[in-house]
């Protein structure tokens, strides 16, 4: 029969042991599921394994966080600071650079040397790295005349294009005039700054030619100043050139090398990538071994659950102490049991919990019984002989122990169970409790408490000693040692047994005595007391009343007791103090021109001032605040003086003589001069001033004052203002007949603002330009303004400074005289002048 | 590199920026001259002896004379003074013109040109006038930007004047 069956299934009988042996052996269940598992997940739906692989990587990533953050921190890192930079690059403005940057080389080798960097000299770490971020390129630089717009020199970088420089620079300087022009700018100020997406066209005004960069960018604020220096420098060195410059710029070869320093100014990037491989390798291995773990997990699970979870239950329970399994069945898909327990066991149905077994299948029969078994009667002893704290009860080879103290009376109840164990149950052995009555147990404890009183600084103990269940104490005890009532506390002696006799001494213990010092003394917070090698010592400031005290005390003490060393502390008493801000104020009042201190004194606590002082000085009560002086105790007597100082004679010169806006008085060498024109009453008065303080030795030199003559200057206003110019029917420009008017009208204008600047204003001349009635009325304002412009030009041709003349078109509304005849209309087609002086 | 500036002034419509079209082949676009109110061309012009860059600045809006801006006229060496033949006060414009910016930058070089001469049949300029300015010493051109009649002898001659 046997050989019959090894015949017919031996081959199957092997691959079933085979495969059972593989299935019972964790090691090689999980080795061969490692084999299968890359082609099992590949072959995997994908969003089946997703969703299966889910939970299990989101605990792997939870526990390795809950476990070591850093791990986690250090893998990510790369992933998500380029996120933040990259959000943080969208939000801010290019301009904001700087902050993506910093973010960057933080942890960048850049960013420790410029760490380093930032230490060495002084700046703030995030201006370090806006130097060193700031990325951008000059990629061209225009010389331009400022004349004619024509371009002097052009240099561009390595691989910057641009159309013909040369029209650019003329379309530039157009548009410089456009919005000159549009927006009434004045004259010198130039266009900064054509920013246009990534260009950016900088340009810079010098007096003769404009340099204008393109630069690619976000340059620093420095380039402006190096810009600004390659002109200057271009200036410097071909100002006669440039002057010059007709268009033929072969005169100007050599500021091309000068430009091309403005086009070697570059920032460029560091290309320092992101390590995406690395990154995208680390988070494929984080799946794949979150996927493993999860997967040889979940097989185990499904394994043991189909195989046996009941069976498992059941040997849980045979495994319990105090409970004994008599049977189990399962059938027809419900599961029975039934047998004994101890009802100090585990609740076989609380134990069902964890299991996956469904406890409505479950149909169990207990019946209670006390075990024997070595724990449970040790459980039985503790609940019924209730041991002191003093006893530990414990299982030694099947026995039961007990170690410790107790009462005898409590040994008398272990000894009879002790007895009735005997009768089949464990041994217990109560050998080693020694017997503890509570008189012994007492003594100890005072003992202890004796002790820790000897202990204590500050405390002597002479007596002691235990009569009749009462403790008697006697000795010394310092009033700021510990208090020996409350250290009884903790010591489990009863207090009320406790009778203490104690007199009161004073230690001289350094400690004890520093802490008498410091309650009698009251020492200010200037001054430190410190004990040193047995030694007190105080250090700081204090009052010199505080100082007698210390000293007194110091005396007392030298009778036996530590040293009281008060050398260290200086003496700050109010008195001292207030004569060294008196000190101070006095020297502020003699460093103080106009001031001239006498005599001063301290005496019983109050201040006294006397001396000179010119009205002119500063107050010396105003002085005194700040200086911490108590203006109730200076008593000051000052007598008014001139002070000669020859800046107190100035202010009382300008006080007493007012001088005209076109004099000047200066300090030269200790001497006053008075530089300008003034009219001829004024200069009289000036020289009886000055005599009168030649007397004390004090110059005023009037001699380069000259005579101003106002008549002169009112007479040709009046001839200026009755001039007119005229013009044919529908002109802008005034005929020949008109030159010679033209040519006079130019000779007083120039000698009316050249004698009216001399008497410190300047004089601007309104140019009106009028029309006649005849035409339409917008044609007539502007003919009307181009008259008025045509003469600035003509005056202008005449050697008339372009600013001092201001015109206007006024059309027809403020005609010379009224229009009814063919005259009336040639006088109203004019164009008038108007003086203004400010 | 020698270049001149060169400004075209002339009434509304006489042609100006016509005869810069034909004579250069402009890289900026028109608008420029309405938003702008100039546009700029270049133009090198090989002489004899040497070669010149003109740099020719066409001004927009003149149809009022109180808005032509003076100062786009400023470092030129040279002006291309356009008159309409059809439209006989567009040389009264072209000459007060001229006057305004002599007064202002002082006598330069210029060519006169007399445009649109393909309109033969609405000419209103007698020959008797065109004389008597050229009696003067004056460079007068009768052109057409339309044929191109003309035209780059006119801004040859300029080139020349200017650098003389
Ligand atoms: N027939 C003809 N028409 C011309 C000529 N020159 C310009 N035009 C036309 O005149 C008009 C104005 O020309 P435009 O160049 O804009 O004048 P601008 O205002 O002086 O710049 C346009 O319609 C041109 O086509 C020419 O020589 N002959
Ligand atoms: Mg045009």
């Amino acid at each position: 029969m046997e050989t019959l069956r090894q015949l017919l299934v031996s081959r199957e009988i092997s691959e079933l042991s085979r495969v059972t042996h593989l299935l019972d052996e964790p090691e090689q269940l999980a080795a061969a599921v490692g084999d299968v598992l890359p082609t099992a997940v590949a072959r995997a739906t994908h969003a089946q394994l997703g969703e299966a692989l889910a939970p299990a990587v989101e605990r792997a990533v939870q526990r390795s966080i809950q476990k070591s953050p850093r791990t986690l921190t250090d893998i990510l890192y790369p992933v998500f600071l380029p996120a933040i930079r990259k959000s943080i690059g969208e939000k801010i403005d290019q301009t904001f650079q700087s902050l993506n940057e910093t973010l960057r080389h933080i942890f960048t080798w850049h960013g420790l040397k410029w760490r380093f960097e930032a230490w060495r000299t002084g700046a703030s770490f995030s201006e370090v790295v806006l130097k060193h971020s700031l990325i951008y390129r000059v990629e061209h630089a225009f010389l331009i005349n400022r004349n004619s717009g024509l371009l002097i020199a052009h240099v561009a970088a390595d691989n910057a294009t641009s159309e013909d420089p040369q029209l650019i620079s003329s379309m530039l300087s157009a548009i410089q005039d456009f919005v000159k022009d549009s927006f009434n700018e004045r004259e010198q100020s130039g266009l900064d700054t054509i920013r246009f997406g990534d260009l950016r066209l900088w340009s810079e005004v010098g007096p003769f030619a404009t340099l204008v960069s393109v630069i690619r960018g976000n340059p620093p604020e420095e380039l402006h100043e190096i810009v600004r220096d390659v002109l200057l420098r271009i200036h410097e060195e071909c100002s006669q050139a440039l002057v010059e410059f007709d268009g033929d710029s072969s005169q100007l070869a050599g500021v091309e090398a000068q430009l091309r320093t403005c086009v070697e100014q570059k920032q460029e990037e560091s290309n320092e990538g992101f390590p995406w491989l690395v990154a995208a390798v680390a988070l494929l291995f984080l799946i794949l071994a979150g996927g493993w773990f999860f997967l040889s997990w979940q097989s185990g699970q499904r394994w043991q659950a189909y195989v046996s979870r009941w069976q498992a239950y059941v040997s849980r329970l045979e495994a319990q102490p105090g409970i004994i399994v008599a049977e189990q069945q399962a059938r027809d898909g419900q599961f029975y049991i039934a047998g004994l327990r101890d009802p100090l066991a585990a609740d076989p149905q609380s134990l069902l919990s964890g299991t996956q077994v469904d406890p409505a299948r479950v149909h169990s029969q207990w019946q209670f019984y006390q075990s024997l078994q070595p724990e449970f009667v040790l459980k039985r002893l503790k609940a019924s002989l209730a041991p002191p704290d003093s006893v530990r009860l414990s299982i030694d080879n099947e026995r039961i122990v007990a170690e410790g103290e107790a009462p005898d009376t409590w040994i008398d109840r272990a000894r009879a169970a002790a007895r009735q164990l005997s009768a089949g149950g464990p041994e217990f052995d109560i050998s080693k409790v020694r017997d503890v009555s509570p008189e012994v147990l007492e003594a100890k404890r005072w003992q202890a408490y004796v002790s820790r009183l000897e202990a204590q600084p500050g405390i002597i103990v002479a007596q002691q000693k235990i009569r009749d269940g009462r403790f008697y104490i006697a000795g010394l005890r310092d009033p700021l040692a510990d208090d020996p009532q409350s250290l009884l506390s903790g010591t489990q002696v009863d207090p009320a047994r406790v009778h203490s006799q104690w007199q009161f001494y004073q230690s001289l213990e350094p400690e004890f005595v520093l802490k008498r010092l410091t309650a009698s003394l009251y020492p200010p917070d200037t001054v430190r007391l410190s004990i040193v090698n047995n030694r007190i010592i105080a250090e700081g400031e204090a009052p010199d009343t505080w100082i007698d005290r210390a000293r007194a005390a110091a005396r007392q003490l030298s009778a036996g007791g530590p040293e009281f060393d008060i050398s260290k502390v200086r003496d700050v008493s109010p008195e001292a103090r207030a004569a060294e801000h008196w000190q101070y104020y006095v020297s502020r009042l003699e460093a103080q021109p106009g001031i001239v201190v006498a005599q001063q004194s301290t005496r019983g606590g109050h201040f006294y001032i006397s001396g000179l002082r010119d009205p002119l000085a500063a107050d010396p009560q105003a002085l005194l605040s700040g200086t911490e002086v108590d203006p109730a105790r200076v008593h000051s007597q000052w007598q008014f003086y001139q002070s000669l100082d020859p800046k107190f004679v100035v202010k009382r010169l300008t006080a007493s003589l007012t001088p005209p806006k076109s004099v000047r008085l200066s300090i030269i060498q200790g001497r006053i001069v008075v530089v300008g024109e003034a009219p001829a009453a004024w200069i009289d008065r000036a020289q009886a001033a000055a005599e009168q303080l030649s007397a004390d030795g004090v110059v005023l030199d009037v001699s380069q004052l000259r005579e101003l003559d106002l008549a002169e200057l009112n007479h040709l206003r009046e001839s200026i203002q009755t001039t007119d110019i005229f013009f044919s029917s529908g002109k802008v420009v005034p005929g020949p007949e008109q030159t010679p008017v033209l040519d006079r009208l130019a000779d007083q204008i120039k000698e009316f603002a050249q004698n009216a600047r001399k008497s410190g204003v300047t004089a601007r001349f309104m140019l009106t330009g009028h029309s006649d009635t005849t035409g339409r009325e917008t044609a007539n304002a502007s003919i009307s303004a181009a008259r008025a412009e045509t003469v600035r030009a003509l005056l202008n041709k005449r050697g008339v400074a372009p600013e001092l003349l201001l015109v206007r078109g006024a059309g027809t509304f403020e005609p010379a005289v009224p229009e009814n005849s063919q005259a009336g209309s040639s006088t109203n087609r004019r164009v008038s002048v108007t003086v203004n002086l400010d | 590199m020698l270049q001149k500036k060169i400004c075209m002034l002339g009434g509304f419509s006489v042609g100006k920026t016509s005869l810069v079209r034909r004579f250069v082949k402009s890289i900026f676009s028109e608008t420029y001259l309405t938003t702008v109110g100039v546009k700029i061309d270049k133009k090198s012009v090989a002489l004899p002896d040497k070669t010149v860059d003109l740099i020719l600045w066409d001004l927009a809006g003149e149809d009022d004379i109180g808005s032509f801006r003076v100062s786009h006229v400023r470092g030129a060496t040279g002006l291309v003074l356009v008159v309409d033949g059809t439209r006989a006060a567009t040389l009264t414009a072209a000459l007060t013109l001229r006057e305004r910016v002599e007064a202002e930058f002082g006598a330069m070089p210029f060519v006169l040109l007399f445009n649109k001469s393909d309109l033969a049949d609405r000419w209103v300029i007698p020959d008797r006038e065109i004389d008597e300015l050229r009696q003067r010493g004056w460079q007068v051109y009768l052109t057409s930007a339309l044929s191109g009649e003309h035209v780059d002898d006119a801004f040859l001659k300029l080139a020349s004047m200017v650098t003389k």
